[in-house]
C-alpha cells in the first residue's frame, strides 16, 4: 500500500516540478548538446558572460546593466526606471519556471546586449551562473 | 386638499436619479482607468515599464504601437501572435475613444488631433496638464527617474488607478 503511494507521489511530483529551474537548466544544456556534443555547461563561463560588456547591441551592453552586478539584488530597467525582480531563482522563485518565458527573455535581451541570438551554449552557462548565486 | 402621493412618489423618485448621477459625476473626476482582465495584460506589458492604462491613448495610437513590437521604442517587445492578438483587443476595447470610455478617457480622447497616434503618453495633452506643477528636479530622483515610471508615485498605476490623493513622491 505504502509503495503505491510513493510510486503515484512521485508520478505527480515528476509532472507538477516538470518546470523546475533544474530541469529548464537540463533542456538548455539538451539544446546545447544538439549543436556541439559532450558539451557541459560552465557556471564560470556564464558568470563571464553575465559581466561581460558587449558589444553589437543597443544601448545596454552588458546583462549587469539591468540586472546589476548581482543576481540576486533588484535590478532596474536603465531607460524606464522600472524596478526589475531578481534575476536568481534562490531569492525569486518565478524565475526559471516557465520555458516559454525563458525562451522570450533571451530572445529580447540577446538582441539588445548583443545584437544577435545567443548561441545554445551561452544559455546553459548563464543559466548554470544565475542558478549557482545563491 | 389631501396630499397627492404621486406627486411625492415622482419627487422621491427624481431626487434618487438626480443623486445617483451626480455621484456617478463624482467618480469620473477620478483619475481611474478600467484595465483588461486577468494576469496577461501586466505579465507582458508591465515586465519593463508601468502596465499604462490603455485609457491613456486612443484606438489608433495602440495600433500603430502593437504592429511595431519589433522595435518598441528601440527594444524588441515582440510577443507570440495568440497574445499580440489578445492584447491588441483589449487595448482597442478599453482604448480613450472605446466603446468603455468613461468621462475622463473622452475628455483625453478629445484633446488629440484626429490625425495624430500620439505613442508616448507623456506627450498628450491631459499627461503634460496633470503634471505641470511637478519640477524637473524631482523627475531625476533616483526612484523615479522618467516620467514614464508612473509606479514611483502612483503605487497601484499597474491597477489603472492614478488619483491624485493617492500620489507619493520618494523622497530621493
Amino acid at each position: 500500500m505504502k509503495t503505491r503511494y510513493v510510486f503515484v507521489f512521485m508520478l505527480v511530483g515528476s509532472t507538477a516540478w516538470a518546470n523546475s529551474p533544474q530541469q529548464i537548466l537540463d533542456l538548455l544544456v539538451q539544446e546545447a548538446r544538439q549543436v556541439q556534443p559532450g558539451f557541459t555547461a560552465s557556471a564560470t563561463r556564464g558568470e563571464q558572460f553575465y559581466r561581460a560588456k558587449h558589444t553589437g547591441g543597443k544601448e545596454a551592453d552588458s546583462c549587469a546593466s539591468c540586472h546589476t552586478d548581482n543576481p540576486k539584488a533588484e535590478g532596474k530597467h536603465i531607460k524606464t526606471h522600472k524596478a526589475i525582480e531578481p534575476l536568481a531563482p534562490s531569492v525569486n522563485k518565478q524565475r526559471f519556471t516557465d520555458p516559454a518565458q525563458v525562451e522570450k527573455w533571451f530572445r529580447r535581451n540577446c538582441r539588445e546586449v548583443l545584437g544577435r541570438v545567443c548561441t545554445p551554449q551561452e544559455k546553459a552557462d548563464f543559466a548554470a551562473y544565475v542558478l549557482s548565486v545563491k | 386638499m389631501g396630499v397627492n402621493w404621486r406627486s411625492v412618489l415622482l419627487l422621491i423618485a427624481a431626487v434618487v436619479l438626480v443623486g445617483a448621477w451626480i455621484a456617478q459625476g463624482q467618480a469620473d473626476n477620478e483619475v481611474v482607468f478600467p484595465m483588461p482582465p486577468g494576469p496577461l495584460y501586466v505579465k507582458e506589458c508591465g515586465s519593463c515599464h508601468t502596465a499604462y492604462a490603455p485609457g491613456l491613448l486612443p484606438a489608433r495610437s495602440w495600433q500603430k504601437l502593437m504592429h511595431e513590437l519589433d522595435n518598441h521604442f528601440g527594444e524588441d517587445a515582440s510577443l507570440e501572435e495568440p497574445e499580440r492578438l489578445a492584447i491588441l483587443r483589449w487595448l482597442t476595447d478599453y482604448a480613450a475613444d472605446g466603446p468603455n470610455a468613461n468621462m475622463l478617457m473622452r475628455r483625453i480622447a478629445n484633446s488629440i488631433p484626429r490625425g495624430a497616434a500620439p505613442q508616448r503618453i507623456t506627450e498628450t495633452p491631459l499627461f503634460k496638464h496633470q503634471h505641470d506643477e511637478v519640477p524637473a528636479h524631482i523627475w531625476k530622483r533616483a526612484k523615479i527617474g522618467s516620467p514614464a515610471n508612473c509606479g514611483a508615485c502612483h503605487p497601484r498605476a499597474n491597477e489603472g488607478r492614478y488619483p491624485e490623493r493617492e500620489v507619493r513622491i520618494p523622497r530621493q
